[in-house]
């Protein structure tokens, strides 16, 4: 029983080493750019490319979540659980209240409005993670 | 809760920075203890009173709204 525990416990204080941060942040940058150039010079043509992009996006963004932090103490593992707690928090009310945002403005946009749908996988996960990293820095700026 | 860190460390002649390296916290996280934006863990609480060779009640109160 303690010997589960312990893995347990050191399966959830799994942290990635520092530099897997800037590597986070590089992979993270380099493909809202590439993302962005292949939704100019290649339209609708890569759906492949668009999802394999948005993927790896979220790997990027992922790692920069998991990193270790420069000066990780207790109060900064407090802050990261905290920032997860909004994290889901947000993600739900944002699950619940995009489509119809995003009805309403296809109603005023295009007057007859497009069909309701509900969100991707990728634009939540995508929502859930910036508002865990905004939410963690903010936490440490005021700390 | 209620603490006099900041007396015990200049009793000690001791910077945040100090006290934070001797318990293996950030500067900030002694900063924010001191100002009670922050309540530490007992273990925390137990390291700092190694540190001052006090009880941890000597230096930790609890406030009236506790």
């Amino acid at each position: 029983m303690q010997k589960e525990q312990r893995a347990l416990q050191k399966l959830i204080n799994f942290r990635l080493p520092r530099q897997f941060m800037n590597i986070g942040l590089v992979l993270a940058l380099s493909l809202i750019v590439l993302m962005f150039f292949r939704a100019t010079l290649l339209g609708e043509a890569s759906l492949l490319m668009r999802d394999t992009l948005q993927r790896a996006l979220l790997v990027g963004m992922l790692i920069m979540s998991i990193t270790r932090d420069r000066e990780e103490d207790e109060m900064t593992i407090q802050f990261r659980m905290q920032s997860y707690g909004w994290a889901f928090v947000m993600g739900v009310i944002y699950a619940l209240i995009m489509p119809f945002v995003e009805f309403g403005v296809s109603i005023v946009v295009n007057g007859d409005g497009e069909a309701f749908k509900s969100l991707g996988d990728f634009q939540m996960l995508l929502f859930m993670l910036m508002v865990q990293l905004m939410c963690y820095h903010v936490l440490k700026r005021y700390r | 809760m209620e603490n006099t860190i900041k007396v015990e460390r200049a009793i000690l002649s001791l910077t945040q920075g100090d006290l934070a390296k001797k318990i293996g916290v950030s500067r900030q996280t002694i900063n924010s203890i001191e100002a009670n934006r922050y309540v530490p863990s007992t273990v925390l609480a137990l390291k700092l009173s190694k540190v001052f060779n006090k009880p941890v009640n000597d230096f930790f109160k609890l406030s009236a709204d506790d």
